[in-house]
C-alpha cells in the first residue's frame, strides 16, 4: 500500500484548471520529486494534499485512508508534515517556541487542563523542550535556540523549517522547494541530509525541487507537470533526457507526433 | 586575545540560566515596594480604595483583550458587553435584597458571571470566526450596542430600571477588604496568562495570529483556537464584571449604555495597545493608569481650581490623553508600555538585567510588520 496515492485530482480556478487528472504515489521509504516549470501546478497539487485547497474531483489517499476532505491540521496529527515555499513558521517567537509550536498535537493535554499548569502539563512541556533540543542538535542548530526567527539568515530559517516539520514526529514530509535560495554546496549538502533523515527516521518524502542535481541524487522516482497536465513520470535519469520535460523547461518547440 | 564576540547580547544571558539564591533574594526584596504599594496605598482613604478595586477592574479587562487582540489577533470593539453580561449574571444570580448573601452564593453569582460569559463570547466569536480585520470590528461593535440596547435592558433582569442590588458578604464587605479580594481576582486572571503562554494554548492562538496557514500545518485547529481565544477573553471580562457588580453594589443598565459603552471599548482597545500586545504586564500598568487616569485628573483640577473646567470637558480630556498616548506608541514604541518596562521584567523573571532584548524588539516589529508567508 502507497503512504501517499493521489488519484485524478483535478482543480480549477475559474476557467483556468491549475491541476488537471493528476495521479500521483508515494511508496514507504521513498523519495518522491515533483518537478515542472514555474506555474505548473506543482504547490496547487500539495495545497490539494494537505487540504488547504479543495480539489474539485479526485481523491487523496493516505496509507489506505480517504483523506481528500480532512481538514490540514487534522492531516497533520495523521503525520503528514508539510513546509512552504516561503519559510511557513511563526515569525514573531523564538526558535524553540517554534519547534514546540510544532508539536501542537502531540502535547498530550487539553486546552483547559494547560490553564491549571498542574504538574502532568509541566512535565510534558518539558518533554516538549527536550524534544526540540534533540531536534536543533540533529540539525546543528543548537546556537540559535533562543534567537529570535527574525534574526536568522534564510538558508538557516529553511532548515530550521525542516525542524519543524520533523519536530511532529511526521510519517510522511512533503517539502516545497527545499533548496530555494540555497547555492550548489547547500544543497547538496541539504541532499545529503534528506537522506540520512530517511536513514535515521524512516520519514517518507514527497518534494517540490527545481534543482536538478539534487533531485537526481535524493530521488527515487519523479512526476513533472506542465500546465496542470502530468508530463513525465520515471527515474530522475529517464526523466532528466526525457524530449517533453526538457522542451518545457527550456521552451522549445516539440514536433507532434501525430 | 578573545575578539568577534561582540554581536552576541549578553554571555550570562544563556539558555535556561536562572538567578542564583542570592539573586532571588534581591529580587524579592525589590518587589516588596511593588508589593506593599499595590497592597497599602489603597489602605488610606475611601476615595482611593475605591479607584483602586476600579483598577483591579480595569486590569482584569486588559487581561481579557490581552488573550483576544494580543495573543489571538483578532480586534473587539464589545468587550464591554462581556463586562455588563458578568456583572448582569453575578447580580441575578445571588440576588439577596437588602442582605450580604452567604459565601456560597457569592461564589456561585462569580462563577455564573464567568460562564455565561464565557458563553456570550462563544456566540459571538462563532459568528466572528470567518470574518476578519473592519468586519471583524464592525461585528463587535454591532454585539456591543445591541447587547447595552437589547439585553441589559429587559426589566426581569435590571430589577425593572431601578438596578439589582449586589451586596458583599460580610467577609470581604469593607472597601478594602474587597480590594484585595479584586487583587486576588486579577492574580487569578495573570495565572491563567501566564500558563496560556507557557503552554501550547498561547503558542497555538500565537501561530494563527501571525500566519493561519502555517498554524494548521502544524497542526492547529484554527477556527477552534480562534473560538478559544473568544471565550478565554470572555471569561476573564466575565470576571471582571461579576468584581464590578459587587463594587458598584448593583447591577444598574445606565453603567453600560450603548454611548458609555462604545466610549469603553476604545479605551480598551487604547490600553491593551499601549500597554503593549501580549505583554501582561505592560497592559496591567496602562489598564491601571486609564482607570486611575480621571481620578487623578480630577484630583489636579480640584487642587488648581480648574474643577468645573475639567467637569465639563471631562470626556474629551481622557479620550484626547489616550490617543496621545496611543499614536505615540504606534509611532515611536511599537512593543507598548511593557517594552519599555521589559527589562525589569525580565529581571524579575530571573534573567539578568539586560536593557538589550532582542526577542522583545522582533516581537514588536512582527507584530508592527505582519507576516506575508502563502501556501
Amino acid at each position: 500500500m502507497s503512504v501517499l496515492e493521489v488519484r485524478d485530482i483535478t482543480i480549477r480556478f475559474g476557467g483556468l484548471t491549475a491541476v488537471d487528472g493528476l495521479s500521483l504515489a508515494v511508496n514507504e521509504w521513498e523519495i518522491v520529486g515533483l518537478m515542472g516549470p514555474n506555474g505548473a501546478g506543482k504547490t496547487t497539487a500539495f495545497n490539494c494534499i494537505t487540504g488547504f485547497y479543495k480539489a474539485d474531483e479526485g481523491q487523496v489517499f493516505y496509507r489506505g485512508q480517504d483523506v481528500t476532505r480532512l481538514a490540514p491540521h487534522r492531516k497533520a496529527a495523521l503525520g503528514i508534515a508539510r513546509t512552504f515555499q516561503n519559510v511557513g513558521m511563526v515569525k514573531s517567537e523564538t526558535v524553540l517556541e517554534n519547534l514546540l509550536t510544532a508539536q501542537h498535537t502531540k502535547s498530550g493535554y487539553g486546552p483547559f487542563q494547560a490553564l491549571t499548569g498542574m504538574t502532568a502539563v509541566r512535565q510534558r512541556e518539558k518533554e516538549l523542550a527536550a524534544h526540540a533540543d534533540a531536534i536543533l542538535e540533529l540539525l546543528g542548530l543548537t546556537d540559535v535556540r533562543d534567537r529570535p526567527l527574525g534574526s536568522l539568515s534564510y538558508g538557516t530559517l529553511k532548515l530550521l523549517e525542516l525542524g519543524c516539520a520533523l519536530a511532529n514526529d511526521p510519517d510522511l514530509l512533503l517539502l516545497d522547494e527545499p533548496s530555494s535560495g540555497m547555492g550548489p554546496e547547500e544543497s547538496h549538502e541539504l541532499g545529503e541530509r534528506l537522506l540520512a533523515l530517511r536513514r535515521e527516521l524512516g520519514v517518507t518524502m514527497l518534494l517540490i525541487e527545481h534543482h536538478v542535481p539534487l533531485v537526481a541524487a535524493v530521488c527515487d522516482y519523479v512526476y513533472v507537470l506542465n500546465f496542470g497536465r502530468l508530463l513525465a513520470e520515471g527515474d530522475p535519469d529517464h526523466v532528466r533526457n526525457h524530449p517533453e520535460v526538457v522542451a518545457a523547461y527550456l521552451g522549445a518547440e516539440v514536433e507532434e507526433s501525430a | 586575545m578573545a575578539t568577534g564576540e561582540l554581536l552576541t547580547p549578553y554571555d550570562a544571558d544563556a539558555p535556561g540560566r536562572r538567578a542564583s539564591l542570592l539573586g532571588l533574594a534581591t529580587r524579592g526584596t525589590a518587589f516588596l515596594p511593588v508589593l506593599a504599594l499595590v497592597l497599602l496605598l489603597p489602605r488610606q482613604s475611601g476615595d482611593w480604595t475605591n479607584d483602586a478595586i476600579f483598577a483591579a477592574i480595569y486590569a482584569m479587562v486588559g487581561l481579557s483583550m490581552n488573550v483576544l487582540v494580543g495573543y489571538t489577533g483578532q480586534i473587539s470593539l464589545g468587550q464591554q458587553a462581556f463586562l455588563g453580561i458578568g456583572a448582569l449574571t453575578a447580580a441575578n444570580v445571588v440576588h439577596t435584597g437588602t442582605n450580604a448573601p452567604d459565601p456560597f452564593t457569592f461564589a456561585l453569582g462569580m462563577v455564573c458571571a464567568v460562564a455565561v460569559s464565557a458563553g456570550a463570547a462563544a456566540v459571538l466569536g462563532g459568528i466572528a470566526l470567518r470574518i476578519r480585520g473592519l468586519y471583524l470590528a464592525l461585528v463587535t461593535l454591532v454585539f456591543g450596542a445591541v447587547t447595552a440596547d437589547a439585553v441589559f435592558t429587559i426589566p426581569s433582569l435590571n430589577g425593572n430600571d431601578a438596578g439589582v442590588s449586589a451586596y458583599r458578604p460580610t467577609a470581604i464587605q469593607t472597601d478594602y477588604s474587597y480590594y484585595i479580594f479584586a487583587v486576588a481576582m486579577v492574580g487569578v486572571c495573570l495565572y491563567v496568562d501566564v500558563w496560556i503562554r507557557r503552554t501550547k494554548v498561547g503558542r497555538g492562538l500565537i501561530a494563527l495570529r501571525d500566519n493561519e496557514l502555517v498554524a494548521s500545518s502544524f497542526g492547529i485547529n484554527v477556527l477552534g483556537y480562534k473560538l478559544l481565544g473568544f471565550v478565554l477573553s470572555g471569561a476573564m471580562a466575565g470576571l471582571a464584571g461579576g468584581v464590578f457588580a459587587f463594587w458598584s453594589q448593583e447591577f444598574s443598565d445606565k453603567d453600560f449604555t450603548a454611548t458609555a459603552g462604545f466610549n469603553k471599548a476604545l479605551i480598551f482597545v487604547v490600553m491593551v495597545v499601549v500597554g503593549g500586545l501580549g505583554n501582561r504586564a505592560g497592559v496591567v500598568a496602562a489598564a491601571a493608569f486609564f482607570a486611575l487616569l480621571d481620578p487623578i485628573l480630577s484630583g489636579i483640577a480640584h487642587s488648581t481650581g480648574w474643577i468645573n473646567y475639567y467637569t465639563d470637558h471631562k470626556a474629551y480630556i481622557s479620550n484626547i490623553i489616550g490617543a496621545v498616548l496611543l499614536l505615540q506608541t504606534l509611532i515611536f514604541n511599537p512593543g507598548g508600555l511593557g517594552q519599555v518596562l521589559r527589562p525589569f521584567t525580565r529581571w524579575f523573571g530571573g534573567h539578568p538585567f539586560s536593557l538589550h532584548d532582542e526577542h522583545g524588539d522582533a516581537a514588536a516589529a512582527a507584530l508592527a510588520g505582519g507576516s506575508d508567508v502563502r501556501a
